[in-house]
């Protein structure tokens, strides 16, 4: 075996088991924050399925197989073309904590990654693949296959370390996934609070208008009152003057009216007396 | 008596007339007279004539030695002139209304009746209107009574508003100031001192505004305002030529509880800002010079 036969193999393992490694994932985790890498992500793991299915289609001997495989990569292309499409969206929004520059190779990878879409064979261009064929013809001859002799006991057997290994990874990919929702509760209550705030501060700026008007009126009415009220004392005094005079002309006006009353009776008896005494005379002297 | 206005009129008018056989007028009689004659001709719409016989009717009654009711007929006489357009005759009558009531010892009625001279006057003959309004403040600045003269400062400095006189009426602004200290008015004298700020900025006298705020700043009641917070807002937008806040400041509450002439002239305020940015881009250019 060749040193590039080993180290294609080492490659294929890798790529199988990268699930595994944990730092790998970490990485890709760390980036997988907002929703435009968690897509790219899953969009480069697509394509390289596919690649790897378009591969399988190529050297297919069955016919019917090959186009089989041909159509389900034309028909998953077709549904990366849409997802780059709603990456592309992605990319051209702005995301907290990400610069012009990370925002413009993001619309770069895009771009590349359209057309690694297009460059995947589906079955109709047959002489781009020879070239690629050639130089990893010791590629597509690895295959991960299982022969009946080495399925006995000891071959599958776990050891303690590859089951701690195991669990070890299942924890991990819980405290991963818990992370990510505390994550997002936190941004929502977040992005609810400032909404809040700034309602509140809204009205409080028209309670602040109000507040001015009243305050205006109040000190204009503050003023207006401090005018009349030496206006109203002026007046107090002149009513009370008033008052005290008209009081006084009552009572002498009740002391004469007494008076006259009393006089004019008197006058009013002798005049009828008068007059009784002239008609007796008068009586007198017509009998007489 | 005859009810027929011109009998009384020519009756009065022979009662004043000084003749052989009549050695001195009977003012009490032909006042009556002239008095009834003026309701009679007021009743039908004869303002003319009706005038004339008021004007009598005070000068008897002034001779009778009742200046408040010679005053009283003064002013309707004043009033009637007033209707037929007489403009003139209505400066002189309430003027004459007015020193009958000074004589009563009445600053009040005095200068209210100046007032309403001032006020019919305004869109005629303004320069007789500011007048009028000056007399009248005086009198009752004379009288001690300076919080009734505040509606006439404001009166006069928006008749030079509209005259466009844009120093006197901050000049009178500041005299409302002067007479609002006097009896405490805070909130009057701040605003006037506003107001008076923003006439010169609109008159685009950058320079009288800063001197102006700087001596309204000695004053206490002004410092601790928030018409003094508004003034040093305007004035700063304007030093830096920032419109964007002199157009917020010009639509702040502050500003919108003053006069409705100085709220129009505030919110055109930006109008005067082009010079202002070109006056700090000359500052700009003489340091450069000096260094």
């Amino acid at each position: 075996m060749t040193v590039i036969n080993i180290i294609f193999r080492v490659d294929e393992i890798c790529k199988k088991y990268d699930k595994y490694d944990v730092d790998k994932q970490r990485e890709l985790g760390a980036s997988g924050d907002d929703a435009f890498s968690r897509l790219f992500n899953s969009i480069d793991t697509d394509i390289e399925s596919v690649v790897h299915k378009a591969e399988l289609a190529s050297t297919e001997s069955n016919r019917a197989a090959a186009v089989a495989l041909n159509a389900e990569v034309r028909r998953t292309k077709a549904r990366l073309a849409e997802d780059v499409v709603k990456l592309q969206k992605l990319a051209v929004k702005k995301v907290k904590g990400l610069t012009k520059e990370e925002r413009e190779s993001r619309c770069d990878l895009v771009i590349a990654l359209a057309d690694r879409i297009q460059v995947i064979p589906d079955g109709h261009e047959r002489q781009s693949n020879n070239e690629w064929g050639g130089a990893s013809a010791p590629n597509k001859n690895i295959k991960f296959d299982i022969s009946e002799e080495d399925m006995d006991d000891g071959f599958f057997q776990q050891t303690e370390e590859s089951s701690q290994f195991r669990q070890e990874y299942e924890m991990r990919k819980k405290k991963q996934a818990c992370k990510k929702y505390i994550h997002l509760t936190f941004f929502n209550l977040t992005t609810r609070f400032q909404i809040n705030v700034f309602l509140q501060d809204e009205g409080l700026d028209v309670i602040s208008e109000g507040l001015d008007a009243l305050k205006n009126l109040a000190r204009d009415m503050n003023e207006e009152l401090d005018k009349q009220v030496p206006l109203m004392d002026e007046m107090e005094t002149k009513v009370d003057g008033a008052t005290s005079d008209l009081k006084n002309t009552n009572v002498r006006l009740k002391q004469q009216l007494v008076k006259m009353r009393s006089s004019r009776n008197f006058c009013i008896d002798i005049i009828l007396l008068c007059v009784v005494l002239g008609i007796i005379s008068y009586i007198y002297n017509a009998l007489s | 008596m005859s009810s027929d206005p011109e009998k009384m009129m020519s009756k009065a008018d022979k009662m004043t007339k000084l003749t052989l056989t009549r050695w001195s007028a009977d003012w009490r009689g032909a006042t009556e007279l002239y008095e009834q004659a003026a309701n009679g001709f007021r009743a039908s719409s004869k303002y003319e004539k009706a005038k004339v016989a008021l004007e009598k009717a005070s000068k008897g009654q002034e001779m009778q030695s009742s200046p408040w009711d010679a005053a009283k007929h003064m002013e309707s006489a004043a009033a009637l002139a007033q209707k037929l357009s007489i403009w003139n005759e209505v400066a002189d009558f309430y003027r004459k209304a007015s020193e009958l009531y000074v004589e009563c010892g009445r600053a009040q009625p005095a200068s209210d009746a100046l007032g309403k001279a001032a006020r019919a006057l305004e869109e005629v003959k303004p320069e007789d209107a500011i007048q009028l309004y000056t007399d009248a403040c005086e009198i009752l600045e004379e009288d001690g009574r300076d919080q009734m003269a505040f509606d006439l400062y404001r009166a006069c400095a928006s008749v030079y508003i509209k005259l466009e006189k844009f120093a006197d009426a901050a000049t009178f602004f500041l005299r409302l100031g002067v007479a609002a200290d006097k009896c405490d008015a805070t909130n009057s004298q701040c605003k006037a001192y506003l107001s008076a700020i923003i006439v010169y900025l609109y008159g685009h006298d950058l320079k009288q505004a800063e001197k102006c705020y700087n001596d309204c700043s000695q004053i206490d009641a002004f410092l601790k305002s928030d018409q003094n917070r508004t003034a040093s807002r305007l004035l700063t937008a304007y030093n830096e030529g920032d419109i964007e806040e002199i157009k917020k400041v010009a639509c702040s509450s502050t500003v919108n509880n003053l006069d409705h002439a100085i709220i129009k002239l505030a919110r055109k305020l930006p109008t005067g800002d082009v010079t202002a940015v070109q006056m700090n881009a000359g500052d700009d250019l003489d340091e450069d010079d000096l260094t």
